[in-house]
C-alpha cells in the first residue's frame, strides 16, 4: 500500500502563528508524494513482474528503520495557476544512508516504476552523490540496479535539438570507490549499458535468476545487428553466472539482500580499517577425524573440496564467491577463530583443479579483493598446473594464469599455504609469493614437481619403452618405472631437504590455521594498496 | 526426464550403467578423464537410465548430455 498524500496547507503562516509548521507540513506532503514512486499502477506492474519496488528493496536490505533518505524532494514538479504544487514525479533513483548489522552504509537504487529507471527521468547528481558520499565518508556502498542505460531515448534529440559526447558523469568516484570501500551491486531487473557497467564495477556483483538480465545493449538494439533475441536468452543468469560478469546468481531478491549483508560482514567499512573479529563460535582446537582420509590414496581419484574447507574454518562461516564460473578455482570468505579470512582452493572435479583462463581471472580478482581489504589468505593447494591442451591455449590460459600469479606476488596480506595434494608446473609453483616467508604446511598426500610422474614417465623413457614390441610388456615396464619414481616422490624426502617446511597430520590443520589467523591479525595494515583495484 | 550433462570438457573413460538400470541419487553413471584425473558423472536424483548418449573414448564438451534419467 502506498501512503496517502496529505492535503496541501497554505504556505503562508497565519499572523498568530509565528512558526514554520506550514512548511514542515508541505515538506511531509512532498515526501509522501515521493513515497508513491511512479504511482499505484506502475507499482502494481513492478510487483506483477516478481520484483520489489526500490523502497521495499532498501527496507529489506537495511537494518529495520535505519534508512535515512537524501534527496527525496528531487523530481519533476508541475505547479497550478495558484503556484501550488499540483503534480510531482520523483527522480527515479532513491538513495541515502542506512545500517547493515549496525554498521553505516550507503545505498542507492533505481526506481523502475518511474520511466523504467531510465536515466533521462533521473537527476544524475543523485547517483553521483551516493558514490561520492560512500567515498568521502568511507562507507560500504550497495547499488540496487534496475534500470536501462545512461542515455535517454533517442527521442531526446527532438527536445534538446542537439546531440552530445556521452559522458561518464561522476565515474571517477565509482572507480575510486573500488580502491576505498566495499561495493556490492545487485542486478534486479533488465540492466543495460551504464546500468550493466554499474553492476560490474563492484567487488561483488549478484543477479537474480529469471528477473534480472544484464547486457551491453538490450534486444531492440541487438535485433538490428544480429536479429531477434529474447532478453533472457541474451543476458540471463545462465550466461552471466558462468562467465564472471556477475559473481553469483541467486533465486530471489531476499537472497540477494541476505548475501549482500553476509558479504559485507567479513569486510571492514573501508580500506582505512581492518575487519573486526567476529565472536568466536567454534573450538579453534577442533580436529575432525575424517580429514585423515579426505584425500584418496589413488591419485587419479577426485574428492570434494568444499566439505574440507567447511571442516577447517569456523562452523557455518564459509561464504563461497563465484561458485558458478571459473569453477576449477574455489574462492570464498570465512572465519578462523573469529577472524575474517579469504580461502582459496581448487575443485578436482573441474579438470583436476587445473587453473583455466577463467579460473585464473577469478583467482586474480579474489586475491585483489583480499589484499585491498586486508584479509589474510589461506590457500589449500591442489594444483596440477595450468590447463594444458589446445582449448587451453586458445583461451590464452598462460596470460591469465600468470596475471593470477602476479596478483599473488603483489598481495601483501599474510598468506598461509597448505599443500593438500598436487603442486605441479608453473601454476603450482605460483601458489604463494616466491619471496616472502613461506608460511606453509603439507599434508602427507602432497605430491609435487615440474611434471607429474604419470605421463612424465612415457616422455622421459620413450626410447626404452619404444624398444618393447609387446603392449603388455610396455605397460608392465611403465608400471615398474612409475613405482620406482613414486618411491622417491614421498613428501618425506622433500622435507629432508627442507624443500617443504612441515608435514602435518591433516587433522591438525584447523588448530594451525587458527594460530595463523591470530598471528596474522596484528600484521594486517590498514590503508589503500598501491595497486588499487580493477573490476 | 533429466538430462545428465558433463560439467567439463573431457574424454569418456568408462560407462558404469546400462539403459534400464535403476540408480540412486549420487550414483556414478560414467567416469570421464581430464588432466589424468577420473571425474565421475553422478546422478542428480534417483531414477531409471533411459538413454546413454556417449561411449568410451568419446570427447565431450562442457554441457554435453552423458545420459538421460527418467
Amino acid at each position: 500500500m502506498l501512503p496517502a498524500v496529505p492535503e496541501p496547507t497554505s504556505a503562508h503562516p497565519a499572523a498568530t502563528d509565528d512558526t514554520w509548521e506550514p512548511e514542515i507540513a508541505e515538506l511531509r506532503r512532498r515526501e509522501a508524494m515521493a513515497q508513491r514512486m511512479g504511482g499505484p499502477d506502475k507499482v502494481e506492474r513492478q510487483h506483477q513482474g516478481g520484483k520489489l519496488t526500490v523502497r521495499e528493496r532498501i527496507e529489506s536490505l537495511l537494518d529495520e528503520g535505519s534508512f535515512h533518505e537524501i534527496g527525496a524532494l528531487a523530481g519533476r514538479a508541475s505547479y497550478g495557476e495558484d503556484a501550488e504544487l499540483s503534480e510531482f514525479t520523483p527522480a527515479n533513483f532513491v538513495m541515502g544512508r542506512g545500517r547493515i548489522d549496525d554498521r553505516p552504509v550507503v545505498v542507492g537504487g533505481d526506481d523502475f516504476t518511474v520511466r523504467g529507471g531510465a536515466a533521462d527521468a533521473s537527476i544524475w547528481q543523485k547517483q553521483v552523490y551516493a558514490e561520492q558520499m560512500a567515498l568521502e565518508l568511507r562507507l560500504p556502498l550497495v547499488r540496487l540496479v534496475d534500470g536501462t542505460g545512461g542515455g535517454g531515448s533517442v527521442k531526446s534529440l527532438d527536445t534538446d535539438r542537439r546531440t552530445y559526447v556521452p559522458p561518464l558523469l561522476g565515474w571517477q568516484y565509482a572507480v575510486d570507490n573500488l580502491a576505498t570501500v566495499p561495493v556490492v551491486a545487485l542486478a534486479l531487473g533488465s540492466v543495460a549499458g551504464l546500468g550493466a557497467a554499474r553492476v560490474v564495477n563492484s567487488h561483488y556483483a549478484l543477479m537474480v535468476r529469471d528477473t534480472a538480465q544484464v547486457f551491453v545493449a538490450g534486444p531492440p538494439v541487438v535485433a538490428r545487428v544480429e536479429g531477434e533475441i529474447a532478453k533472457e536468452d541474451l543476458g540471463g543468469a545462465h550466461i552471466h553466472g558462468r562467465n564472471g560478469v556477475v559473481d553469483d546468481v541467486v533465486d530471489t531478491e531476499a537472497e540477494a539482500f541476505a548475501r549482500t549483508r553476509r558479504f559485507l560482514s567479513y569486510l571492514p567499512s573501508s580500506v582505512h580499517e581492518v575487519s573486526a573479529r567476529g565472536e568466536p563460535t567454534d573450538d579453534p582446537e577442533r580436529r575432525d577425524p575424517w580429514l585423515i582420509g579426505a584425500i584418496p590414496r589413488n591419485q587419479r581419484q577426485v574428492y570434494r573440496i568444499r566439505p574440507i574447507i567447511e571442516s577447517l574454518v569456523d562452523q557455518d562461516s564459509y561464504l563461497e564467491i563465484g561458485a558458478g564460473w571459473g569453477r576449477a578455482a574455489v574462492t570464498g570468505l570465512a572465519r578462523l577463530d573469529g577472524w575474517p579470512v579469504g580461502i582459496l582452493s581448487s575443485d578436482p572435479y573441474q579438470a583436476g583443479g587445473s587453473w583455466t583462463a577463467d579460473a585464473s581471472d577469478k583467482v586474480t580478482r579474489f586475491v585483489d579483493l583480499c589484499d585491498t581489504f586486508h584479509l589474510p589468505v589461506v590457500h589449500l593447494v591442489d594444483q596440477p598446473g595450468f590447463m594444458v591442451g589446445l582449448a587451453g591455449e586458445q583461451a590464452g590460459t598462460i596470460r591469465n594464469g600468470v596475471r593470477a600469479i602476479a596478483a599473488i606476488h603483489q598481495a601483501s596480506v599474510p598468506w598461509c599455504s597448505v599443500l593438500i595434494r598436487k603442486v605441479f608446473g608453473v601454476g603450482g609453483a605460483g601458489h604463494q609469493s616466491s619471496s616472502r616467508l613461506s608460511y606453509r604446511y603439507a599434508w602427507p598426500s602432497g605430491r609435487w614437481g615440474s611434471l607429474p610422474v604419470q605421463g612424465g614417465v612415457e616422455a622421459a623413457f620413450r626410447a626404452e619403452l619404444d624398444a618393447l614390441a609387446d603392449e603388455d610388456a610396455r605397460q608392465a615396464r611403465i608400471a615398474e618405472i612409475t613405482a620406482r619414481m613414486d618411491a622417491v616422490a614421498s613428501p618425506f624426502r622433500t622435507a629432508e631437504a627442507f624443500l617443504v617446511e612441515e608435514i602435518i597430520d591433516p587433522r591438525d590443520t584447523r588448530p594451525l590455521l587458527c594460530e595463523f589467523a591470530n598471528l596474522a591479525a596484528p600484521r594486517r595494515q590498514a590503508g589503500p594498496t598501491t595497486r588499487s583495484y580493477r573490476p | 526426464m533429466t538430462d545428465v550433462r558433463s560439467e567439463i570438457a573431457a574424454n569418456v573413460w568408462k560407462i558404469t550403467v546400462e539403459v534400464g538400470q535403476a540408480v540412486e541419487a549420487g550414483a556414478t553413471l560414467a567416469i570421464l578423464e581430464s588432466m589424468k584425473m577420473e571425474i565421475p558423472v553422478e546422478a542428480p536424483r534417483a531414477g531409471t537410465i533411459t538413454e546413454v548418449r556417449v561411449a568410451p573414448d568419446d570427447r565431450v564438451a562442457e554441457g554435453d548430455i552423458i545420459a538421460v534419467l527418467d
